[in-house]
């Protein structure tokens, strides 16, 4: 589990992240998103104990991340992927990943079985001896995912991790991460990626400076939109808008294209006596839907907010 | 500090260096110089001046079939006599034996001159001993019981190689270092490294030793060929074998490990500062001018190399050294590195 209270970062004059309080539950997927800059990775280097937050305070699994002794501890159950893979490019993928598993205290037959199950499951098993430097950005990027995972952290922190990767790449990358979700491991996702957030994330934190908003997608659609329904239906006429607006628990409705935007508190227990009105008025119903706003409407809501 | 962490870090950094043909070129080539070329081009020519400056007396098999005491000798020629307490001017002598003469404007060949004042004179292959010279030439003699110049500018230059021997351990790390530093910072790869449970003592620690060990190993590999050839050119002009002396083995052991540490921990600043290795390069190699200052003030016979000066000079160095590495481990933290190091 990740809390944070009061959070912030100051850099001289400059303020990167200000009183940030989230929490994030043991076996959640948090997408983090914001614009460049929002704070973001300053945030996760403060939770990966690179560097010190100027005020407030985080716990990474009950571990204060201002303790010294903590701080140790808590950089050995975690696994970092960087916004680069920073890996040493003349050494082979199997050396860059066992110098690491020995940092992490992994015993040689450890290393070895672990090493050769992430490379297998990365499809890079067979290019484990070559220097990484030969390799693609998207097999770097396998290899630095590896590096973060070798030790099998509680709680893994990625800093984009599909950021320049051609979509088959990203699509092998977010692939993993699913399976990494389905094992029920706790993940810190920074990411510009709106689409990659909404299929991977529990939970969504907005972030610009100070934390904006934080839910799992379909809370931030209804916090910021309420709930609607979409109704296209052929024959429709004001009088069956009206109809449909004098419904008590409506609170608008819009007619536009021969579609009905109607918002609506309790759309589950609400749509049947809506489209009984429709249809006792002659309607004729072709589809009944939930108005969705993706994530991209909401980070646009709240970050154009912002500018 | 766990010291196996330390350990780990130094092993991975040395797999690194032996992939870097420039580092794996100037582990190769500066010990290649330091031992061979460097005695050759240094030494020999120095040998070469001097002649044979044995102290061994010539055997000249003289045979004197006059003998002269208090004489005033002028033009003339003279062989196989002995003059005593004599004063000789504008005189040829041939296998002659002059003791408390004063010799003016003589030419003397296969002779001994002994407490004799030479002056305006030119000497071939005599045995020559505590004879003061003004103005004079000799040629192929054996000066007995006293150091030539030339003798004493060879013990020089063999002090003076010391500072290209510590030259080896200095700028070594000057080559790593910048690599290893400023390499990790252009790749990046500092980043997952410091989120790793090690401490920031153990991961400087452990890239120092990957920089000291491969440093000084060239070094001290280089001494062995270095002194055997010293030996072999100096030995017979000396009559001795000056290599190793105690300046020498305070100079490899405790001088040069304190100057390797001194240009490492001066390279872990300037890489905190620059984002070139070039750049770091020559900002880390301003390291030898303090050993270059202390060795042209012995070359210039300000102060004589012995073993006092030398231990002041450590003495300075491990202060210095001190001072540098604490400035480093201020400089080597987490956060510094990753918000200053750009």
């Amino acid at each position: 589990m990740i809390e944070t209270v009061e959070l912030t970062k100051n850099f001289k004059e400059v303020t990167a992240v200000e009183d940030l309080t989230m929490t994030i539950k043991d076996g959640e997927v948090f997408g983090f998103i914001g614009p460049n800059g929002a704070g973001k990775t300053t945030t996760v280097r403060m939770l990966c104990c690179l560097i010190s937050p100027s005020r407030g305070s985080a716990f990474v699994n009950g571990m204060d991340i201002a303790h010294p002794n903590d701080r140790i501890k808590i950089r050995g159950i975690i696994g970092l992927l960087p916004e680069t893979p920073g890996l040493y490019e003349s050494l082979s993928a199997q050396r860059n990943l066992d110098f690491f598993a020995q940092l992490y205290g992994l015993s040689s037959t450890v290393r070895d079985r672990r090493i050769k199950e992430l490379l297998t499951t990365l499809d890079v098993w067979d290019r484990r001896n070559d220097p990484v430097a030969k390799f693609s950005k998207g097999m770097k990027q396998k290899i630095a995912i590896a590096r973060a995972l070798v030790h099998e952290p509680e709680i893994l922190f990625l800093d984009e991790p599909t950021s320049g990767l051609d979509p088959q790449a990203s699509l092998t990358v977010r692939n993993y991460l699913l399976d990494l979700k389905k094992e029920g491991r706790t993940i810190f996702l920074n990411t510009h990626n709106l689409d990659e957030a909404e299929k991977l994330c529990d939970k969504i934190g907005v972030i610009q400076r100070n934390l904006l908003a934080l839910g799992s997608p379909e809370e931030l659609s209804s916090k910021f939109w309420g709930k609607a329904t979409v109704i296209e239906a052929r024959s429709l006429t004001p009088e069956m808008v009206r109809a449909v607006e004098s419904i008590p628990s409506v609170r608008r409705v819009d007619l536009a294209e021969g579609k009905l935007l109607v918002e609506l508190d309790r759309p589950d227990l609400n749509n049947p006596l809506i489209v009984r009105t429709l249809v006792e008025r002659g309607a004729e119903i072709e589809y009944v839907s939930e108005l969705k706003h993706g994530l991209e409407d909401i980070y646009l809501k709240l970050i154009g907010g912002q500018r | 500090m766990r010291l196996d962490k330390v350990w780990i870090v130094a092993r991975k950094d040395m797999s690194e260096f032996k992939t870097n043909k420039y580092i794996v070129f100037s582990l190769v080539l500066m010990p290649l110089v330091m031992s061979f070329v460097l005695p050759i081009a240094y030494l020999v020519p120095i040998t070469m001046l001097t002649g044979d400056n044995s102290n061994v007396p010539l055997d000249l098999h003289i045979n004197i079939t006059s003998r002269f005491e208090g004489l005033n000798v002028e033009n003339v020629s003279v062989s196989n006599a002995s003059f005593v307490k004599s004063n000789l001017t504008n005189v040829v002598a041939q296998s002659c034996i002059f003791e408390n003469c004063t010799l003016t404007d003589v030419l003397a060949r296969d002779s001994v001159l002994l407490n004799t004042t030479i002056d305006r004179s030119y000497v071939i292959r005599s045995n020559i001993e505590a004879s003061p010279r003004t103005d004079s030439t000799l040629s192929g003699c054996v000066i007995i019981g006293e150091t030539s110049r030339t003798v004493n500018m060879l013990k020089t230059f063999i002090d003076s190689l010391l500072m290209f021997f510590i030259l080896v351990p200095v700028m070594i790390p000057t080559i790593i270092a910048s690599y290893s530093f400023v390499g990790e910072k252009l790749n990046k790869s500092l980043e997952p490294l410091l989120a790793t449970p090690t401490t920031d003592m153990e991961l400087l620690a452990g890239k120092s030793l990957s920089i000291f060990i491969p440093s000084m190993a060239a070094a001290w590999i280089s001494l062995v060929p270095f002194v055997v050839l010293v030996d072999l050119i100096a030995g017979p002009v000396l009559g001795y074998y000056p290599l190793p002396n105690i300046i020498w083995v305070v100079g490899s052991f405790i001088l040069a490990p304190l100057f390797c540490l001194l240009s490492i921990s001066t390279n872990v600043l300037v890489s905190s500062r620059v984002n070139d290795v070039r750049a770091s390069q020559q900002i880390g190699s301003l390291i030898v001018l303090p050993l270059v200052v202390f060795f042209v003030i012995t070359i210039a016979g300000l102060i004589t190399l012995d073993l006092f000066y030398m231990s002041v000079f450590v003495m300075l160095i491990a202060i210095v050294d001190a001072a540098v590495v604490y400035l480093s481990l201020k400089v080597f933290r987490r956060e510094e590195i990753l918000i200053r190091w750009k």
